[in-house]
């Protein structure tokens, strides 16, 4: 088992011969931007694969739109930082990702009152990330058309932002109010209704409320309100020091529980100069692989119950179990592995654990085989998926989206292969592609990620490093900044970490990646008949514990590229109707012969 | 006659009891949790634990659920419809809680958007602690709520739809 480890590669020079040329075009279209900031001119490279740079708020939009005019990587979050009130400035981040580069756009502002201009419009993406931001930091993006509330609640006090530094918030049972329950306006006019779906709903097992518009059964609309898991992780990590917060991160998410220590523990490990024993590695990496097969097959199972197909589902969840318990034999525990510690991890891989991995793959791959030939051949599941929510590569980049969702769209974006962290400078992975982009694809993409994934594990398994498991951590990190992406079954996780050299981090952002899927999905149900719509949820796996928040509005008219079912009527007109009024509609509705 | 009608009633008692404790069903509400018990639920529900065995049966519509399944520390935006998902359950009803943070808030307590455990805003009848509890404690959860509802030694109260005992 230990035998023959592959010699290291030089992982500098493979991230440097990646990164340069990007820089390189970075600077170029940057400089004058760059040159015309009063701050700090010009371009700061804190880390090899990171580069900094300063600019006026004025010219973000401009600076924004050249990273897409130049076709350079995407917009992957917006990180708030306060300096706290004896510095007393603002700093918004805008982190743009390309390959193994990440490039920041820094921007000072005031901490009271600052603005700066929306860039939504030109990057559909970020009017998730602005609102939070305005939300988080009572920095109101000009041009933002919806600045309501993102993930606070609805009654949360004016003017409280969380995550300033100095800002006390009040016991959450004095906030509480316990009415002002939502009122939902079921009648648009002109024919069109709303169907609210949610927080509590049979379909998918977390809160989430959706409001589609419909004319007749086809939707023509749709919004969303999220922030119901909302607990407000960002700002508890900044009062716990970093092991306490290892723990806590890892509960951002019960499915992709090692996604966010992995990623986490990266981030710290960075900070601190501190080198992770290769057999650590591999061991997250097994971990890791063990967790995208059992995150894809519970979405198997969940997208086949959204399509009628329970069979699928219960045999689908039936077979995962045998991938709980290898967790289980590894790490201890079923859910919330906590296999990682900061610099290393918590458990070894005996001989019987390889060899019952090993057994426990063979046997889910000969059924991921068996479910693959399912879902491309079952002709009566095939009228649920195929050509049904098509993304094409153009709006799949457009919309910013992430994950299996891109790549079933023929977008190549994997942080495994882009910017390979961990073991997977060692033991490369492929990336799965396709191009159809429509469900079919989405589902023929996660299932082929799973023999990806088990191959991926045979071979670490057959040649795991031999080393220690842990090395030694320092209780006080050294100030510094760092960002850490790590590939998470539904998509890239982002994460932003600032320490100051205390036992406690100063800030630690976290963007996930259902939150970049969410407008693609908003965007394919528009057009489509109303029950496509839970497919259509469950296609892109959300995960609302990973994002809890937002609220989006697509109109017919706003959205870009998808055919629109019909226009009539004006979308912005509303009227409250009674229920005696509703009810005296639909009576007259069919008497009419329906939507004719 | 009096008599005869008591008997009946206790008769119709026992019949009723009987029918519930081997019929549950049960609505799952999540006011802010993980997801790492949600699954676990799931799992206690699909073929290797089975929980439909002991009569068990998931449903989507608060109004035909005589169990609430809680999981996760209630959060702020969550607070109102986790009290009207209740309120919207008809009598007799029973909440569990799944998992240490519906217990008390776990981990999240003392972040600024969680109100703690949920029995902050509902009254709960069995907590079920862990992060999260095997599928195994679940099911001994939900038998242990089930034990005590056919003993009338261990009764557990009924409540009235405001969520106060009566």
């Amino acid at each position: 088992m230990v035998a023959t480890a592959p010699a290291p590669k030089p992982v500098n020079a493979e991230l440097l011969a990646d990164v340069e040329p990007r820089f390189v075009k970075v600077r170029e279209f940057l400089e004058p931007i760059a040159s015309r900031c009063t701050v700090a001119p010009g371009f700061n490279s804190p880390e090899p694969n990171r580069i900094d740079v300063n600019i006026e708020a004025g010219d973000l939009l401009t600076a924004a739109s050249a990273f897409y005019d130049n076709h350079w990587g995407y917009l992957a979050a917006i990180t708030g930082l306060d300096h706290g009130p004896e510095e007393d400035y603002l700093e918004a981040l805008y982190h743009f990702c390309g390959g193994a580069a990440v490039t920041t756009l820094r921007v000072k502002l005031p901490r009271h009152g600052g603005s700066v201009p929306s860039i939504a419009e030109r990057i559909p993406a970020a009017g998730f990330f602005e609102r939070e931001f305005a939300e988080m930091f009572g920095v109101y993006p000009t041009g933002l058309q919806d600045c309501s509330h993102l993930f606070l609640p609805e009654d949360w006090p004016d003017g409280l932002y969380p995550l300033l530094k100095d800002t006390e918030i009040p016991s959450p049972k004095t906030i509480a109010s316990m009415d002002g329950l939502d009122k939902p306006i079921v009648d648009q006019g002109g024919g069109r209704f709303i169907v609210p779906i949610g927080p509590q709903h049979p379909a998918l097992k977390e809160p989430g409320h959706f409001e589609f518009t419909v004319e007749g059964e086809i939707v023509v609309g749709a919004s969303m309100r999220l922030g119901y898991v909302h607990r407000g992780l960002e700002k508890a990590t900044e009062s716990r020091n970093y092991i306490q917060n290892l723990y806590l991160l890892e509960r951002v998410c019960g499915i992709c529980s090692h996604t966010h220590a992995s990623a986490y523990s990266n981030a710290v490990e960075q900070l601190a100069g501190v080198e992770v024993p290769l057999r650590a590695q591999a061991i997250r990496e097994i971990v890791a692989g063990l967790e995208r097969i059992h995150s894809h097959l519970l979405w198997l199972g969940v997208a086949a119950h959204e399509a009628g197909f329970d069979t699928l589902f219960m045999y689908s969840w039936r077979d995962r179990e045998t991938v709980m318990d290898l967790l289980e034999q590894i790490t201890g525990n079923r859910v919330n592995y906590s296999i990682c510690l900061l610099g290393g991890v918590k458990q070894d891989v005996n001989y019987a654990q390889a060899d019952a991995l090993r057994a426990g793959l063979d046997y889910l791959e000969q059924r991921s085989r068996h479910y693959y030939e399912v879902v491309t051949t079952d002709s009566m599941f095939l009228q649920r998926t195929r050509d049904i929510g098509t993304m094409s590569l153009a709006q799949a980049e457009y919309l910013g989206a992430l994950g299996p969702t891109a790549r079933a769209s023929g977008v190549v974006r994997d942080v495994r292969v882009e910017a390979p962290y961990g073991a997977y400078r060692r033991f490369p992975v492929s990336v799965v592609m396709d191009t159809a982009g429509d469900l079919e694809a989405r589902f023929k993409v996660r299932l082929k990620e799973l023999f990806v994934s088990c191959s991926a594990i045979r071979t670490i398994l057959d040649n795991l490093p031999d080393t220690e498991l842990t090395t030694r951590m320092p209780r006080r990190v050294p100030a510094g900044e760092t960002v850490s992406r790590v590939e998470a079954p539904r998509g890239e996780a982002f994460y932003f970490v600032k320490s100051n050299g205390t036992d406690m981090p100063e800030r630690v952002k976290v963007r996930t990646p259902s939150l970049c899927n969410w407008t693609s999905v908003l965007n394919q149900a528009i057009g489509r008949q109303l029950a496509d719509v839970p497919l259509l949820i469950a296609g892109m796996d959300p995960c609302f514990s990973c994002n809890d928040r937002m609220v989006v509005v697509r109109d017919n008219s706003m959205h870009h590229g998808v055919r629109s079912a019909s226009s009539k009527g004006d979308a912005h007109h509303t009227e409250i109707w009674t229920w005696e009024k509703l009810r005296q509609y639909g009576i007259d509705f069919y008497r009419r012969g329906g939507n004719k | 006659m009096t008599q005869l009608s008591e008997r009946w009633k206790e008769v119709i008692g026992k019949v009723k009891t009987w029918a519930f404790t081997n019929s549950i069903y049960v609505v799952h509400f999540n006011s802010g949790s993980c997801n790492g018990c949600d699954i676990e639920i799931l799992a206690t529900l699909t073929p290797r634990y089975d929980a439909e065995r002991l009569g068990v049966k998931l449903i989507g519509s608060p109004r035909h659920a005589d169990v609430l399944i809680c999981t996760g520390p209630v959060s702020l935006q969550a607070r109102e419809r986790l009290l009207r998902t209740y309120q919207q359950m008809p009598d007799p009803k029973f909440v569990v809680v799944v998992g240490s943070c519906g217990v008390q808030g776990g981990v999240f307590d003392g972040c600024y958007n969680v109100m703690g455990g949920v029995d902050t805003v509902i009254p709960v009848n069995a907590y079920i602690p862990g992060c999260p509890p095997r599928p195994e404690a679940i099911i001994d959860g939900i038998v242990k709520l089930l034990g005590s509802l056919r003993s009338p030694a261990k009764a557990v109260p009924v409540l009235n739809p405001e969520g106060k005992v009566s």
